[in-house]
């Protein structure tokens, strides 16, 4: 599986929900097939929230987990 | 130290950190209310500044009419003018440019944000800037203030303040109350340490009738931005800084809670009432935010940063900087300070506020998030 990892530490908010969505609508076919999965380091605490409940909506399966100081927020399809 | 001005420092400075604190853990950001409304049809924020509005109303009119608020209005506040929409409006722009408002940059400056540090560097930048044009923007706030010597609606309309307060605070109690039954008011949320936005807007409330119970009026900074610029600006220019008729202003001369004799301050240079009752506020936020980082491992600052974003963040702070100074004062002073004794000015600058983030919203998708 193809692992597209985005970095947003630091950016101006809203940046993290906006790329995140942006990826999602650019691969949708592959990530829903299981072919790829997003992976996104942020800083952003609200992303933490706003992420999930966007892409879990748009029908996608999301964990976070809060590694070394940052968070890992992970997007794949539900299969 | 005269112990009226050791309260104010020290109770100015326990609110902030506190704030600082809260708005970190919550991520409590009044830029993203209002512009996530128009990204994202995300109103979820900006019930919860409506919280923070209608317990404030709540808790200043009681606190009004117990005897421990006794300047109401309070001080700094003046006329309904056309200055404070249009201030507002470039204010809307400049806190989504920038991504943080003049309070929202300084929290996540404390958490590590290089971006928050450039738009603070921008805003003290715009409020100096604004003394350039003082003598024709006052005279334009002058022509077109809408109801002279009158402050707020309940003055206006001739009414006692409860008499509208209240009632409007129970509607929106019961508004909100509706919310919360129906889930609206809380999301989940993965953040480590996470304060529920819900909390965060109670607990802003009371540090904000803290702040006017003892130093006489709510959370306010951006008078010291001014100030700040006014002290750069002197070191390379001091004879234009003398000239300048904005920085001889003492637009605050009030009696501080406790206090037998009355204090003033202004943009200008002097370490005066403006510096003691703002910069501990400021100091505060981003130590309180600096520290609650840090408690949880975070807050490491980024230098990599799309250049963009670094330019977007000092035009923003530019324009918010200028903005408080038009309006005069920022979203904050007007929204959880203004908005709740209906000071007229803090509702014009929020009707222009909106606009504003609109348009900004549309800059930054078109020109800066890519």
């Amino acid at each position: 599986m193809q692992s597209v990892d985005l970095d947003i530490r630091g950016q101006i908010c809203p940046s993290c929900l906006l790329l995140a969505l942006k990826e999602l609508n650019r691969r949708n076919q592959e990530i829903r097939a299981g072919d790829a999965e997003i992976v996104i380091t942020t800083d952003d605490r609200q992303a933490t929230s706003t992420i999930p409940i966007a892409a879990e909506h748009m029908g996608y399966a999301v964990d976070v987990h809060a590694v070394d100081g940052v968070y890992r927020i992970r997007i794949r399809g539900q299969r | 130290m005269d112990p009226v001005i050791g309260l104010i420092v020290a109770v100015s400075l326990l609110v902030g950190l506190c704030a600082g604190v809260v708005m970190h853990r919550a991520d409590f950001c009044v830029t993203a209310a209002f512009r996530d409304v128009f990204l994202f049809r995300d109103f979820f924020l900006l019930r919860q500044m409506l919280l923070l509005v209608v317990v404030s109303m709540a808790l200043f009119e009681f606190g009004r009419l117990g005897g421990l608020i006794e300047q109401q209005p309070f001080p700094l506040l003046g006329a309904p003018t056309l200055a404070s929409l249009v201030g507002g409006f470039v204010f809307g722009i400049g806190m989504v440019l920038a991504g943080g408002c003049v309070v929202g940059s300084l929290y996540k400056l404390g958490a590590g944000s290089i971006t928050g540090g450039v738009a603070l560097v921008g805003m003290i930048a715009g409020s100096a800037a604004y003394a350039e044009i003082h003598p024709q923007w006052s005279a334009f706030a002058r022509a077109t203030t809408l109801v002279p010597d009158t402050i707020t609606v309940p003055q206006w309309l001739g009414v006692a303040p409860g008499l509208l307060l209240l009632p409007l605070a129970a509607l929106g109690a019961l508004w909100l109350a509706r919310e919360f039954r129906a889930g609206r008011m809380v999301r989940p949320a993965f953040a480590r340490g996470h304060l529920a936005p819900w909390r965060a807007a109670v607990a802003l409330a009371l540090l904000g009738f803290v702040s006017y119970v003892l130093v006489g009026m709510p959370m306010g900074i951006t008078t010291s931005y001014a100030k700040a610029g006014a002290w750069l600006e002197s070191l390379v220019a001091p004879a234009h800084v003398a000239g300048l008729a904005y920085f001889e202003l003492q637009p605050l001369h009030y009696t501080p809670p406790f206090a037998d004799h009355s204090i003033q301050g202004g943009p200008g240079l002097g370490l005066d009432a403006i510096a003691v009752v703002q910069f501990p506020l400021i100091l505060g936020i981003v130590a309180g935010a600096f520290a609650s980082a840090r408690w949880l491992g975070e807050g490491r600052p980024n230098w990599r940063l799309p250049p963009r974003q670094l330019v977007s963040a000092a035009l923003g702070g530019l324009l918010l900087g200028l903005a408080a100074r038009l309006a005069p004062s920022c979203n904050v002073w007007h929204l959880w300070g203004g908005m709740p004794i209906l000071a007229m000015q803090s509702l014009l600058f929020t009707a222009g506020l909106v606009p504003g983030a609109w348009l900004g919203a549309h800059l930054l998708t078109r020109f800066v998030i890519r």
